[in-house]
């Protein structure tokens, strides 16, 4: 039988039994993302002699973050809602070496991690953050996010969302994000790229993946799909139109947190003397 | 394997020298810490415990370590919790408020089996409370985070406990996977007294056993199984190692799992500590030879405690022991029990309304006629006033 390529990553059973079927819902868009996702880590390894050993995938809690449990067959950790930020900054204090993916979902990174978001791309520590937006709490209930649009009815809006979504790319660039992509689960080459571009810059990179929720927002993921091509614009045609902008935003290296550290260092060790 | 990026080649700072010192407590626990091997300390201010966090900002640099301060106290324990993970020995250190931020991050360290070591000099709440000392957190060491989780949790009582408690601490968290917590209070970091360090090759330091010195390869590893300590792997080593949270079975997998498979794990967590409280925690004890009536206590509690017991001895000749418990969590119920056949009173000083007296009212209910509360909130206990609280019941 013909198998997916990305599968040898990918832990279908273990010691303890299968782990497949996967936690999914039908028509989700993190199964996507994490195929972009594990080509552009493919394409590494194969390309630049990257060491698989070297990837330390880490999430926080939704929907999203399920992609970094058991299936990986990586180093990876399946952490607290919020939190994979800090966690992933705690791996690059005793070892910069790594490279770090974390899986997010925007509730996970803007609302309950929103604080640690903006502090690990000031510090701009080295990790690729891939956030997986679908504009709404999946694993819950379909809860209004933060990024969710205005006017939106879900089970805790009944009545409409009354509060302004946040951009969530322009909220990393301005905490300091070196590297940011926008892109949606309808665009897997550009994201794969994005990705890979992403893992190679040196410092935080960010890179949103617009998604789908089929379940919570009772549309089939073909519908979906469509209409996340249609409600995006790629950034090089159009500045001002009424969709949003995919593409590269943002690129702009500067030296990591740990680089810095570098001089404390020795600043440390010529007061000794 | 990947390159580990702590080199130390640049690093000319050197670790505390054998002999006589007078330092403040937490300049003795950030030298303790270094000692045992600290690479990594995360941290956010706060009084009365920042001298902790500054001290460590100025030693780690100069022997190859990395200090960074957090946005919180909660990103401070999740650094420490991914230092680990990557094979970093890693601290912090706070007082009551923060502590209690970092219970979720405590909770999951716990589940997930993770090395790391938090400082609480305690001060006293709630809310904003005071900047004092205090003993008011012992309780929210064992029952603050949420689920059955079993702690290590150690009360340093002078500067010479702040430094060889700190490395007890390391050992402990590595030897049994789990986080350690030290339970000091702001007496016992701001005191200056002498500290003496022995010859260094003297200390003993442990390391976590790794599946690479039991021969288990990659495929073979199940990063929550093979011992009641599972050996953990470092990232980065090729060991696929993934940490979860979720109810687990030994290899890590959520998947097929059963509340069963959840209640074998907790079993095992719970074993792993309170099953082996005999060999973990400690307790001191003097003048417990026919003695009629007992004082327990711990921390910096137990300087003015021991004053007190030596006084009512000597000057009013009454018969009383003293016990220090030198670990609070798990509680070293069959050890008192052991050390004590049957008395009138036990006498429980604490800088909290008594919180460790219902534990030691538990274990030893049958071995005493009353337990009584010396109460004492944001002050250290003067010896006189335990003196004369002691002279009250012990002489009518």
């Amino acid at each position: 039988m013909l198998k997916h390529p990305m599968l040898k990553y990918i832990n279908e059973e273990g010691p303890s039994g299968k782990r497949f079927p996967h936690l999914l819902c039908p028509g989700c868009g993190a199964g996507q993302v994490l195929n972009y996702t594990l080509h552009a880590v493919d394409d590494l390894i194969n390309q630049t002699g990257a060491k698989k050993e070297a990837f330390v995938f880490i999430s926080g809690v939704g929907c999203s973050s399920r992609l970094t449990s058991h299936y990986l067959n990586f180093d990876s950790a399946w952490t607290l809602h919020g939190r994979a930020l800090p966690i992933a900054t705690g791996v690059l204090l005793a070892n910069p070496e790594l490279k770090i993916i974390v899986f997010t979902g925007d509730g996970d990174a803007a609302a309950i991690g929103g604080n640690h978001f903006i502090h690990a791309f000031r510090r701009n520590i080295n990790v690729t953050v891939i956030c997986v937006n679908n504009g709404l709490y999946g694993m819950t209930g379909g809860q209004v996010a933060p990024t969710t649009p205005p006017f939106t009815s879900t089970p805790t809006t009944p009545y409409g969302n009354i509060e302004d979504a946040f951009d969530l790319c322009k909220l990393a660039e301005v905490a300091g994000a070196s590297y940011i992509s926008r892109w949606t689960t309808a665009h897997p080459i550009q994201t794969t790229k994005a990705i890979k571009k992403g893992i190679t810059n040196k410092g935080a990179s960010f890179i949103e993946i617009l998604s789908q929720c089929p379940v919570h927002e009772h549309q089939t993921p073909v519908e979906m799909t469509k209409a996340l091509k249609e409600i995006t614009v790629s950034i090089k045609k159009s500045m001002d139109s009424n969709k949003i902008p995919v593409g590269e935003l943002h690129f702009a290296p500067r030296p990591t947190w740990t680089e810095r550290y570098e001089s404390v260092i020795e600043k440390a060790n010529e007061m000794i003397s | 394997m990947v390159e580990t990026a702590l080199k130390e080649k640049k690093c000319r700072g050197e670790f505390i020298k054998p002999g006589r010192h007078y330092l403040e407590g937490s300049e003795a626990c950030v030298e303790g810490a270094l000692l045992a091997g600290m690479k990594v300390y995360a941290g956010y201010p706060i009084t009365p415990a920042s001298e902790i966090m500054e001290h460590a900002s100025r030693r780690l640099p100069q022997v190859g370590g990395r200090f960074i301060q957090m946005e919180d106290e909660i990103s401070a324990v999740c650094a420490l919790i991914g230092a680990s993970w990557a094979g970093a020995k890693a601290m912090t250190a706070t007082s009551s408020p923060g502590f209690s931020l970092m219970q979720e991050a405590i909770s999951f360290s716990i589940m997930t089996e993770t090395p790391l070591v938090i400082v609480d000099v305690q001060r006293p709440g709630p809310g904003q409370g005071y900047i004092t000392t205090s003993q008011e957190d012992v309780m929210q060491a064992r029952y603050g985070h949420h689920g059955e989780g079993p702690i290590i949790a150690l009360a340093p009582s002078s500067v010479q406990d702040m430094f060889e408690l700190t490395i007890e601490a390391f050992n402990l968290s590595e030897k049994w996977r789990t986080p350690v917590l030290i339970m000091a209070d702001e007496t016992v970091a701001h005191m200056r007294e002498q500290l003496i360090v022995p010859e260094l090759d003297t200390i003993e330091i442990l390391g976590r056993r790794k599946p690479q010195d039991l021969n288990i390869s990659p495929e073979a590893y199940l990063p929550y199984g093979h011992d009641i300590v599972p050996p953990m792997a470092n990232f980065g080593e090729g060991y696929n190692i993934n940490h979860v949270s979720l109810a687990h079975h030994a290899d890590g997998s959520v998947g097929n799992y059963s509340l069963e498979v959840h209640r074998e794990n907790i079993e095992r967590l719970h074993q792993k500590i309170e099953g082996n409280v005999n060999e973990i925690a400690r307790v001191e004890s003097q003048f417990l030879d026919d003695c009629d009536h007992v004082l327990i206590c711990y921390g910096s509690v137990a300087r003015t405690g021991l004053e007190a017991v030596r006084e009512v001895r000597e000057v009013h000749g009454i018969k009383i022991g003293f016990i220090r418990l030198v670990t609070l969590w798990p509680f070293p119920e069959e050890k008192l029990r052991n050390l004590i056949s049957m008395v009138k009173t036990i006498f429980v000083p604490e800088m909290n309304l008594g919180m460790i007296k219902h534990p030691i009212t538990g274990a030893l209910r049958d071995k005493c006629d009353q337990v009584i509360p010396m109460p004492e909130i944001g002050v250290l206990h003067h010896p006189d006033k335990l003196v004369n609280q002691i002279l009250e019941v012990t002489t009518c």
